[in-house]
């Protein structure tokens, strides 16, 4: 009653190329999936919409599949089955541990991944340990299907690699043996909250020796970001309470967050300092 | 809206205040001790309300019973004013001001009406009756004329066949207006002369109230230690669940019907009648199942009633106007932003010797009810303690902002912040514990408060505070935890006490009325004004009230409330749905329990006291008679009335307002908490873990009802103190209006609350001598939490909310972060 949504023109496509079809052919449409972004944007006029083209009923972007070598997310999977899952909580605990920090259960059993992503929210939950995990986001459209890695996929506020017509198909995570991994999660209260900063680490430890690590965080830029200049810092050294506090540093000098209703960029960039240095403890074991 | 029709000139007079009435009325009738009193006999409402206080054994008050309306909100059938909405009524929304600051030259609206769909664009000049809504002011019009003051301020109402045409003709709602420049910043505005928020005045000062107690200069020349310190602390959004909404449906003979979210249906039926121009008999409010208020209901539900009436009384179709969330929180009023300078000094015995307070209240652009919410912040000011010595000044300010308004706690929060704090620093300079120090300061009965008013009975805090400190393990905590004062958690225990008046200030008259009729087959309907909120008191206490008198079964007793069918009861707000709306309930109670009894001593041939009524049944000399059904059967067949009204006027005092000496409140509720936390130096996030409540409440009718109530406020007052806080930008706009950035406590944030200690410090004329007890939890939150703060950091916190940004600032300092 309160909040109606403007008239809009509602398809309920059965394939993906029934939706790129529609995508392509009517003007001013966008992708819905589970709704609790457009749906929102749409109501508060946030966001001008004609027409969308419902995906949630195209089988093929459902489900969580082991690969093998890779775990396979359909884009239209919804938050709650990813809690559910045990190849997410098996091989992707970082992920899980995101997503559990997510909105209620309620919404999770509405939002999608492929939605959290492609709303490109520079506060997006999945994306920094997506980030980390350096997922491959498998992209179909008029030209065909193509892969572009995550790192490449968020190219501007509220932008992505997305062309015309395009919608996210999976994401694909290739497994790889991590020996720590560890996300933080700092909002205005303990849930049900957008972060004010949120980091994803993820780490391999061999003999005292970092192999490999990611890190990943949201809030502190127009889009969820790695921290390469950190990563790079910290790869083939050894572990020590030294490097991991230059790590964070160099974290914080890396970031470019703004001043909002959540918090300062100031503030913003303490805590991308003392979340890092937390998360890198935890996940290099450090402790 | 000139200034000479508003009467500004009588700005700041105490005659003008006479809250949720209007200031005709509170000239006509002068604040007096002389109040008309009729004969005494058995049915004279003190000889009924001093029974029910004496009596010894009560077998339904003072129990936990299960709320009347828990089934039908559990399965969703209770009803809202939006569960009234039928198919073909018309639907509104109102167009708001997006200019803080404007002289008006004309609303433009044709682009809106060449919507389709949409019939009617209103405007102040729709306005048949009088376009003037102040409660303590005559401030205000119901919609914009002459000149906007807040942006969101309401300028037309948009009615239409359905939401997509109102919606989309809202936006389109412009404004012929010349930009005022606008002013933001209360101290700033009281400075200020060359821009008005109101040009009538000659200052931005809407009203002052001031204390002049003993000598503060001789006060603080026998001070050992003393604090000095200014407080400041942020607006807040009430966040019900419900947002505003309105259904008017017209009726016969130009009169009109309005369902409302709204806390005093008499007041909005006051309202109305005015907007309109019609008499009170032509217009009906009733409040059906309310979703939350905490005050914010109490401002704007009249106006809500008001703006549907005058879209009904045009259209001469029901209407329905509802606030979206963003319209909520543009438009209603807000908890005080408020800045305290707190001057207190104690001597070396731990006595406190003088305050020397200046409270300044961000009103915003209309007083609203920003006089009576300084007015009692000012009196409270001491703390409940005793001070010889005060000087206490008080300021509303107006800006360019959304008004000041009524909120839980009303002006109370923010003092007690203060002086709380104050307490915790004096004590600390003195070396001594901060409960042993409250305990030599706090009120007893027969000591003078801060206005000079001798409370000879019902001050139950000394006992509530002392009982506390010994169940919540205070002195090993404190200890404890002061010792473990190092590493990046730090534990913290502080505590807080707080008084709130009950009833109207001063003279200010305040009463309570109800009826009771009870009909041939023994069921009972009870008609009160008092509305469901979710607070329960007609769908618990009230029941319970009338099972212990009548000695019916409680099943046989239906509540209408909410409805201005039944006798004004006064609003529900200020904590009296029980504490003095009831009042009226018992005394009508009282009086058909009296006829009952004089028929049965007549009926069975023996004296009075011989006759029992209680469980349903009638008993004589202890045995069995009759049932209650038989009982009413047989008293409708012997020319019994059964029917009863229970009118109340509260006796009050008289008040000087020269010196803010003199009778402030009937009765004063106190509470004290004692909170447990724990600080993330290193993120600024404060965690409460514990909280201890005992409160001094007077009979307590539903100790369920009080728990539900005391879980409530903690939590409320949790988010007001930590996380909660309206962002205003440089044009004056609310810029987390929403519920995604405007943050409230989640159940993750609900900490430990331990079962309330009751101390029943009955109140001469309260139900059973209760006393109010909605607000009170909130009141000492935001001081508990700083004072644990403080506790566990070894610095303090003077501006709120304690976000992790601020707290992360104070814990770097002394922490080294």
């Amino acid at each position: 009653m309160y909040y109606r949504l403007p008239k809009i023109e509602y398809f309920r496509p059965k394939t993906l190329e029934e939706a790129v079809g529609l995508l392509e052919k009517v003007e001013g449409s966008k992708v819905i999936a589970g709704g609790t972004d457009i749906l929102v944007d749409a109501k508060t006029s946030r966001v001008r919409v004609k027409a969308l083209v419902d995906i949630g009923s195209i089988a093929e972007l459902r489900g969580i599949e082991d690969l093998g070598g890779a775990i396979r997310i359909g884009a239209a999977t919804k938050l709650q089955e990813l809690l559910e899952s045990s190849a997410v909580s098996e091989n992707l605990p970082l992920l899980r541990a995101a997503v559990e920090s997510m909105a209620s259960w309620q919404i999770r059993n509405m939002a999608t991944v492929g939605g959290n992503l492609c709303n490109a929210s520079p506060a997006a939950d999945t994306a920094p340990p997506l980030l980390a995990y350096d997922a491959e986001l498998v992209v179909v459209g008029p030209g065909g299907s193509r892969t572009v890695p995550i790192t490449k996929f968020f190219t501007g506020y509220r932008a992505t690699a997305l062309g015309r017509a395009e919608i996210l198909k999976e994401i694909i995570v290739r497994k790889a043996e991590w020996t720590g991994w560890n996300y933080i999660k700092l909002g205005r209260r303990d849930g049900f909250t957008l972060s004010i900063v949120a980091v994803a680490v993820l780490a391999r430890v061999r003999n005292g020796t970092v192999e490999d690590v990611r890190i990943a965080l949201n809030s502190v830029a127009p889009t969820p970001v790695r921290a390469y200049g950190a990563e790079e810092m910290l790869r083939g050294r050894e572990v020590s309470r030294g490097a991991l506090e230059r790590a964070a540093r160099e974290v914080m000098d890396e970031v470019s967050p703004i001043d909002d209703v959540r918090s300062t960029a100031w503030f913003r960039r303490e805590m991308s300092y003392r979340l890092t240095l937390d998360a890198l403890t935890k996940a290099l074991g450090a402790e | 809206m000139e200034a000479a029709r508003l009467g500004i000139s009588k700005l700041g007079g105490a005659d003008t205040l006479c809250r949720g009435s209007d200031p005709v009325a509170a000239r006509h009738f002068k604040v007096s001790s002389i109040t008309f009193r009729g004969a005494v006999t058995a049915e004279d409402p003190r000889s009924v309300l001093r029974r029910w206080l004496e009596a010894e054994t009560l077998l339904v008050v003072g129990r936990s019973i299960e709320r009347a309306d828990s089934l039908e909100k559990a399965l969703g059938r209770a009803r809202f004013v939006e569960d009234f909405l039928e198919e073909g009524y018309l639907v509104a929304r109102l167009a708001l001001a997006r200019t803080p600051h404007a002289r008006l030259k004309a609303v433009k609206c044709s682009p809106a009406l060449r919507v389709s769909g949409v019939l009617r664009v209103l405007t102040h000049r729709d306005i048949p009756g009088e376009n003037q809504v102040g409660y303590a002011i005559p401030d205000q019009p119901l919609l914009a004329e002459g000149k906007v003051r807040y942006y969101g301020e309401p300028v037309a109402v948009v009615v239409g066949r359905d939401p997509d045409a109102v919606n989309e003709a809202v936006d389109l709602i412009e404004l012929e207006a010349e930009p005022l420049p606008t002013l933001l910043d209360p101290l700033e505005a009281m400075e200020r002369r060359d821009v008005l928020v109101h040009d009538a005045l000659d200052s931005n000062i809407a009203f002052r109230t001031r204390v002049r107690k003993g000598d503060v200069e001789e006060g603080f020349g026998k001070a050992d230690v003393v604090v000095e310190n200014t407080y400041r602390t942020h607006h807040q959004e009430h966040v019900y669940l419900e947002p505003e909404a309105a259904l008017a449906i017209p009726d016969l003979e130009n009169r009109i019907t309005v369902l409302a979210t709204i806390q005093y249906p008499h007041l909005g039926q006051k309202i109305v009648s005015r907007v309109l121009g019609l008499p009170a008999s032509y217009v009906k409010v009733v409040a059906p199942y309310i979703g939350g208020g905490f005050g914010g209901k109490d401002d704007e539900g009249p106006l809500v009633a008001a703006r549907a009436a005058l879209a009904a009384y045009h259209l001469r179709r029901p209407v329905f106007l509802y606030y979206t969330r963003e319209d909520s929180i543009q438009v209603h009023p807000k908890r005080e932003a408020a800045v305290i300078r707190y001057k207190s000094g104690a001597s070396r015995d731990g006595r406190l010797t003088a305050i020397e307070v200046t409270i300044v209240h961000d009103t915003g652009a209309y007083a609203n009810r920003g006089p009576f919410i300084l007015w009692r912040a000012t009196m409270h000011s001491s703390g409940p303690y005793y001070v010889p010595n005060a000087k206490v000044d008080g300021y509303c300010v107006y800006t360019n902002k959304v008004p000041q308004g009524s909120f839980r706690g009303f002006g109370n929060p923010p003092v007690h912040f203060a002086v709380e704090s104050q307490m915790d620093q004096l004590a600390e300079k003195l070396g001594m514990d901060p409960v042993e120090f409250r305990l030599i300061n706090l009120l007893r009965p027969g000591n003078e408060t801060l206005t000079g008013q001798v409370l000879e009975s019902s001050v139950g805090i000394h006992e509530a505070l002392r009982r506390l400190a010994a169940s919540s393990g205070w002195r090993a905590k404190r200890q404890e935890y002061g010792q473990l004062r190092a590493g990046r958690f730090r534990r913290g225990i502080g505590v807080a006490v707080a008084w709130h008046g009950n009833s109207t200030s001063r003279g200010v008259p305040d009463w309570s009325n109800a009826y009771i009729h009870v009909a041939r087959d023994g069921s009972v309907s009870v008609y009160t004004g008092i509305v469901e909120m979710g607070q329960g008191s007609p769908s618990s206490s009230h029941r319970q009230l009338v099972a212990e008198i009548l000695g019916c079964p409680i099943d046989k007793i239906r509540i209408v409330f909410g409805t201005t069918d039944a006798p004004d009861s006064g609003a529900t707000h200020a904590s009296r749905g029980t504490s003095v709306g009831a009042i009226g309930i018992v005394v009508a109670a009282g009086r058909i329990r009296s006829r009952l009894e004089s028929f049965l001593s007549e009926y069975y041939g023996v004296e009075r006291d011989r006759v029992e009524m209680s469980r349903g049944q009638v008993f004589v000399d202890g045995e069995v008679r009759m049932s209650w059904e038989e009982l009413v059967a047989l008293a409708y067949s012997k020319g019994v009335d059964l029917s009863a009204t229970g009118y109340f006027f509260l006796p009050k005092g008289t008040f000087n307002e020269e010196v803010g000496q003199g009778f402030a409140y009937p009765a004063f509720s106190f509470i004290a908490v004692v909170v447990e936390i724990e600080v993330d130096t290193c993120t600024g996030r404060v965690r409460v873990l514990e909280v201890h409540p005992a409160l001094a409440i007077g009979k307590v009718v539903n100790p369920e009802a009080v728990k539900t109530q005391v879980e409530g406020a903690v939590l409320q007052g949790i988010g007001y103190a930590l996380m909660e806080r309206l962002v205003f930008s440089a044009d004056g706009k609310i810029v987390n209006d929403n519920l995604t950035d405007y943050v409230i406590p989640t159940f993750h944030e609900v900490p430990a609350i331990r079962d309330a200690i009751f101390v029943e410090d009955l109140w001469e004329f309260g139900p059973f001598g209760a006393k109010g007890v909605g607000e009170m939890a909130l009141i000492p939150m935001p001081a508990a939490i700083a004072n644990a703060m403080s506790h566990a950091l070894g610095a303090r916190i003077l501006e709120l909310p304690a976000t992790l940004e601020r707290v992360y600032s104070i814990a770097r300092q002394t922490c080294g972060g």
